[in-house]
């Protein structure tokens, strides 16, 4: 659970980090796939669909590393002719993922990445922590009407 | 795991199609991403191998608007059914919220059917979960294939526990039983958000609600929660 006031403060240290680095675009997601914040532009690219897929590529490497007798790669980073993704690992399940372009370089972006890192597992860890006294979320009523399709 | 965002109202929640190979799986988020016209839909992306086989997960983002003040933003994948890929299978159920289990109907998948919700409940297990906390739904594909397997051999090898689940006759191909089964799934995951749940999930079927796969005269009347 992501409480506005989190979400203002990853939004802050995700917003100083691409200012410093130079970098495009910058997100925190989940391993599972799911986005939490994101600071920067990405253009019209679906950023569901990014997640995912950043998501799934690291839990690939994931699993790379521990048959290589490693726990985790701590960061990935995928070279482009124009655009370059850099993946880190998180705390609490969690990735941070940056995109950038030649208008910065990887040793910048690294650098910024790793410092940001840092707050960001702080933050994450309080979350989670506060996490667990939260009441569940409740919405009152009905949610739909018996004859209506969630999804049609 | 559901992920609540209070600050932009949103949740997000994960459905993994589960089964064999070639039971379906992909053809149902096809089908789902053709069908689909009032929720918001993304790209449907797939990772598959030229010969269009999935070779690690097929991805469709569908928002809606079903809690109050909130949007839902279901994130629909599929597993890929091979064998060889059980580890992928184990990462794509990373998170997982709701599962739809896609049975072959033909006589001679059984056995990739069975192994395969064996599977199933060793991978929930390797993500610290059990069947009988996520919430899942059946669908038995291929029923207009000659030689299906009758639809109580079906229930009886795979709904046959205390708590029954859901099960909905499909053809993916033709987009039979797609959305109810999609649209059950939906239910049960946004059930544990409403104060006032309603506990008629059999009734939410829009169309065809043919489909819907009766009980065996013995088991607990459908609509009641999944598994606890």
């Amino acid at each position: 659970m992501l409480t506005p006031e989190d979400q203002a403060l990853i939004q802050n240290l995700l917003n100083e980090f691409i200012k410093k680095s130079e970098a495009q675009w910058s997100a925190l997601v989940d391993k599972g796939g799911n986005l939490f914040a994101q600071q920067g532009n990405t253009g019209s690219l679906d950023l569901s669909i990014l997640s995912a897929l950043a998501a799934g590529s690291f839990a690939a490497t994931h699993e790379l590393a521990k048959r290589l007798g490693e726990s985790e790669f701590s960061a990935l980073y995928h070279e482009g002719q124009g655009q370059h993704i850099l993946m880190s690992a998180l705390h609490c399940e969690c990735l941070l993922v940056t995109i950038f372009g030649d208008k910065t370089n990887i040793g910048l972006v690294r650098f910024y990445a790793q410092q940001v890192t840092e707050q960001l597992n702080a933050i994450l860890k309080q979350i989670q922590a506060k996490e667990a006294t939260m009441a569940p979320l409740i919405v009152e009523g009905d949610f739909l009407s018996s004859d209506t399709a969630a999804i049609s | 795991m559901a992920f609540i965002n209070y600050s932009s109202r949103e949740i997000q929640l994960k459905i993994v199609y589960y089964g064999a190979a070639l039971c379906g799986k992909t053809t149902n988020l096809v089908t789902l991403h053709k069908q689909i016209t009032h929720a918001q839909k993304g790209e449907l992306v797939s990772l598959a191998t030229d010969a269009d086989r999935t070779l690690f997960f097929d991805f469709l983002s569908l928002n809606t608007k079903t809690l109050p003040g909130f949007t839902t933003r279901f994130q629909l994948y599929t597993v890929p059914g091979q064998a060889i890929y059980n580890t992928t299978r184990q990462l794509v159920l990373k998170g997982v919220d709701g599962i739809v289990f896609c049975v072959d109907s033909h006589w001679d998948k059984m056995a990739d059917n069975v192994e395969s919700f064996a599977n199933l409940q060793e991978n929930l297990i390797e993500n610290h979960l059990s069947l009988a906390q996520i919430p899942y739904v059946l669908q038995y594909n291929k029923r207009d294939i000659p030689n299906a397997a009758p639809v109580n051999y079906l229930e009886y090898t795979f709904n046959n526990r205390a708590n029954r689940a859901l099960a909905f006759e499909g053809v993916a191909s033709t987009g039979k039983g797609v959305l109810e089964t999609l649209n059950a799934a939906a239910r049960l995951l946004l059930a544990k958000y409403s104060k006032t749940p309603n506990p008629n999930v059999t009734g939410l079927a829009k169309t065809d609600s043919s489909s819907i796969v009766q009980p065996l005269p013995d088991s607990p009347q459908q609509g009641s929660p999944v598994a606890s």
